[in-house]
């Protein structure tokens, strides 16, 4: 009596469990599929939006065209993955919405990484730093920000290099350099390559863009202060972020990255090269 | 076992074993004897000790956040410097009073804080007032005077679908309750309430095609509960945002032609001063005025339209101004320009405007990093680290000699 009366009993409490361990494996059976990265196999192309008025990352061509190191990124991922790249010009301040609401495969802008966002979206490892730093003369025999005795750092008035001098100097009980500002980053560059200062603390952006225009600076690592561009990508895009990062990964030590810095900013000088 | 505790007729006497032990010259043994008591009273002292003890851990643990500190005082040469502080979303009692001590260092005497309808009457009738409770004395305690703006509707107050900025005319009334709540509690703290936010957008306005006649009608409403509640306090009515809107965009309506709306409505008896909104976007703060551009001095035309209309003995409170220096955002302008701007900006409202009580800046400082073209719009960073404009309001605030240390112009 009793055996008949625990069978179905035994039958149900298995059969539930394993209905309940099935809904529980479902996400990680799901785990694999990623519903952007099968889209854009089964279409051949990936979108990607950006705003094409930061100039060297995303800009307009005199033809209209969007040119610029992050639609070359954009293409090299592309191209990696064998399928077609399509820019979509998007501003600013919505890339990353257009992202979440799946306008497009990916936003890569010179974006940077927000916490805030990460149940929202996902996030690269980083492909270029803008953080600020310190740079000198070519010639300059000086290595970091402490070897900047006597002499003085420019900056821009107001700028993130303003804000990391003045912080340098609050932090530290005998000023470890004099700060002189000036009303423009041109102004600031100007006084390192007359002499007036020996060092400049400058966005990257802004310093490697003067290196492309030919000034005889030397960029020392790391950066005082670190922004890195990522790109950005939709929340359920596991694969795709996983081929991102793969991707920019080798593209970092196989000297792509270099090469497309190269080509936007010119040659990178460094603390060490300059030795 | 136990003793008779009491005098009356039916104590009863001490048995034998009991005898034995009062008798017992052990001193021991006399504690034995009354240790019933005793162990009663000792362990009613040591519950009531415990008790005291819990309580004071509770008292310790739940203590009004940090003590505020004795009253101070804005140190400043220009008592019309202001900054609007964006705290509706900051949680932590400490980042408040921060903030609050940063803007007093700074040296602006008032702040423009946002205070939602919506999360501090979740339910009819049902206050919640621990957070504005928290701003408003951090803000007292550090001298400044605070410029309150109210809006944004509870979901019961208005119709399903519509947004939280949609204000029925049916609950006019109901908004009015809710202000005159807040102005009777804040009462000698704050005296200063704006009534709404840019009600000349439709996005402000609910996503309706805006109308400053139906704005009027809400202040002919809920004037008179301010009024009432707190006889003290200044309605500040407008927060009209600068905007070249075309006559019949469905976005908004351009500014000066919305305040010429309120008169013609009879605005005119429900506001006690004009709160304006003014960015400078790329032009300096010396461009002058043009009805067809939205510039710093356009709040010139603003006042000229109070003049046409009677009211040139009302003042003017700028509740939002700036520049901003995004690298990026096609309205910045470069760090230093955005300081230069700003100061002399601070310069023109004490110098060349008698009729503008106060200039506030947006904004002083988000919770979080906005991760767009607003974060260049701050003057400390959200780990509240001073960006230079603050440095540099602080000495113009403190009366150094700012032209001197200003880099010469390219």
């Amino acid at each position: 009596m009793a055996r008949t009366a625990l069978r179905p009993g035994v039958l149900l409490l298995v059969g539930l469990t394993l209905a309940l361990g099935l809904l529980g494996a479902l996400p990680w059976l799901r785990l694999g599929s990623d519903p952007v990265w099968g889209r854009i196999q089964a279409g051949g192309r990936w979108r990607v939006g950006m705003d094409p008025s930061f100039p060297p990352f995303e800009f307009l061509d005199a033809s209209g065209q969007m040119v610029g190191l992050d639609v070359d990124l954009a293409q090299a991922l592309g191209q990696a993955w064998g399928v077609e790249t399509e820019l979509v010009a998007i501003g600013f301040d919505s890339l990353v919405d257009a992202v979440e609401a799946h306008r497009v495969d990916a936003a890569l802008s010179g974006l940077t990484f927000d916490p805030r966002r990460t149940r929202d979206v996902r996030h690269s490892i980083p492909y270029f730093d803008a953080g600020i730093r310190l740079a000198v003369a070519a010639d300059s025999p000086i290595q970091a920000l402490s070897e900047i005795a006597d002499g003085c750092v420019a900056v821009e008035w107001g700028s993130g290099g303003d804000a990391v001098a003045r912080r340098l100097l609050r932090q530290s009980e005998t000023p470890p350099f004099q700060v002189q500002a000036f009303p423009s980053p041109e102004a600031a560059l100007e006084a390192l390559a007359t002499g007036v200062c020996v060092g400049v603390l400058m966005d990257t952006v802004s310093l490697r863009l003067a290196q492309a225009e030919g000034a005889p600076i030397r960029l020392l690592d790391p950066p005082l202060e670190s922004e890195p561009y990522v790109v950005v990508l939709p929340l359920e895009a596991r694969t795709l972020q996983a081929e991102v990062d793969r991707l920019l990964e080798r593209f970092g030590q196989d000297g792509t990255l270099a090469r497309l810095e190269a080509r936007w900013f010119g040659a990178f000088v460094d603390g060490l090269s300059g030795d | 076992m136990h003793r008779a505790l009491g005098k009356g007729p039916f104590r009863r006497g001490p048995s034998v074993e009991e005898k034995a032990r009062d008798e017992s010259p052990d001193p021991v043994g006399v504690d034995v004897v009354r240790s019933p008591q005793w162990s009663r009273r000792y362990r009613a002292l040591g519950g009531l000790a415990l008790a005291s003890l819990f309580l004071a851990g509770l008292l310790w643990l739940y203590r009004p956040e940090d003590a505020l500190g004795p009253g101070r005082t804005v140190r400043t040469v220009n008592p019309k410097m202001g900054v609007h502080t964006r705290l509706t979303d900051e949680v932590e009692p400490w980042k408040i009073r921060r903030t609050m001590a940063m803007v007093r260092e700074m040296g602006a005497p008032w702040i423009v804080e946002y205070f939602p309808w919506a999360y501090y009457e979740p339910s009819p009738g049902r206050y919640l007032w621990d957070h504005p409770d928290l701003v408003i004395q951090a803000a007292v305690r550090e001298g400044l005077t605070v410029i309150a703006r109210l809006g944004m509707v509870p979901e019961w107050a208005r119709p399903q679908g519509t947004s939280e900025l949609y204000l029925d005319p049916e609950r006019y009334e109901e908004f009015g309750r809710f202000a005159a709540a807040f102005a009777r509690r804040y009462r000698g703290q704050v005296n200063y309430v704006i009534l709404w936010n840019e009600p000349n957008l439709s996005l402000e306005w609910g996503w309706r095609p805006v109308d400053p006649g139906e704005y009027t009608a809400m202040l002919r409403v809920v004037y008179p509960m301010l009024k009432e509640a707190n006889p003290e306090v200044q309605v500040l009515a407008g927060a009209l945002a600068p905007t070249l809107a075309p006559p019949g965009s469905e976005w908004g309506m351009n500014d000066l032609d919305y305040l010429q709306g309120m008169y013609d409505a009879g605005a005119a008896p429900y506001f006690d001063l004009l709160a304006v909104h003014v960015y400078g976007w790329r032009f300096g703060p010396d461009e002058p005025p043009d009805p067809q551009v939205v510039n710093f001095r356009r709040v010139e035309l603003l006042r000229e339209v109070m003049e046409r209309n009677g009211d040139r003995d009302k003042e003017v409170a700028i509740t939002e101004a700036g520049w901003n220096d995004h690298p990026r955002w096609t309205r910045a302008v470069r760090p230093g320009e955005r300081i230069r701007y700003t100061l002399r900006a601070y310069e023109i409202a004490r110098t060349e405007w008698p009729w503008v009580r106060s200039l506030s800046m947006w904004v002083f400082r988000f919770p979080w990093d906005q991760k767009s073209y607003q974060d260049f719009y701050t003057f400390v960073d959200t780990d509240f680290e001073p960006k230079p404009i603050y440095l540099e309001v602080q000495r113009y605030a403190r009366g150094e000699d700012i032209d001197g240390a200003w880099p010469e112009q390219p």
